[in-house]
């Protein structure tokens, strides 16, 4: 049996924000060229599953951390940022220009498969976003698009 | 995204009473400035 609440789950996750169509959209960080609706809730998929994503034991979902520090050490692997004279990457590391990261907080709903470090959802949106290797233009129009607080990390 | 082991996993049933999906920013109207007296 599930446990059953009200109130959205709050994840961490990365984004990539690229151009589409002349807009600046998010786009799944591992999933290539799948982008997330604004104004509308992103709907988990499955190739095997269709519409009954996350299911168990496949790794089918909306994925994201439990904590954002998960979802900064996921960026330094990303990026090959793993120490920083001789001690661990405290600071946010840059990307490359040109190819703005998006880290930020994600509301999740529906059904979801818990595990220790993170979640699958059903559905998502974003919360909160923290744009890396952007400026201020980029934050602005993926501000207004997905109607999100959007600053520079 | 290595979010853990399958052997931990538990599901949660999220019913919110709204989508937490955030309506279109409002628009500000423009402010003048004070014509001069």
């Amino acid at each position: 049996m599930s446990e059953l609440s009200i109130e959205p789950v709050l994840g961490w996750r990365l984004w990539h924000v690229r151009l589409h169509d002349d807009e600046y959209r998010l786009e799944s960080f591992t999933m290539h060229h799948v982008s997330w609706p604004a104004g509308s809730r992103f709907e988990a998929g499955c190739a095997v599953h269709g519409g009954g994503a996350p299911v168990h034991q496949h790794e089918c979902g909306i994925y994201a951390f439990t904590l954002r520090a998960y979802a900064e050490e996921l960026l330094r692997r990303y990026i090959g940022v793993r120490h920083h004279y001789g001690r661990e990457y405290r600071e946010l590391p840059p990307v490359r220009q040109g190819r703005p990261i998006a880290l930020g907080s994600v509301s999740l709903w529906g059904r979801i498969l818990a595990r220790e470090r993170g979640y699958r959802a059903q559905y998502a949106y974003p919360y909160e976003l923290f744009l890396i290797g952007g400026d201020e233009q980029i934050a602005r129009e993926v501000r207004d698009r997905y109607a999100v607080d959007v600053s520079l990390a | 995204m290595d979010i853990g082991v399958p052997e931990t996993e538990h599901e949660i049933e999220i019913v919110p009473l709204e989508e937490p999906i955030p309506g279109p920013a409002p628009v500000e109207d423009p402010v003048e400035d004070p014509a001069p007296a």
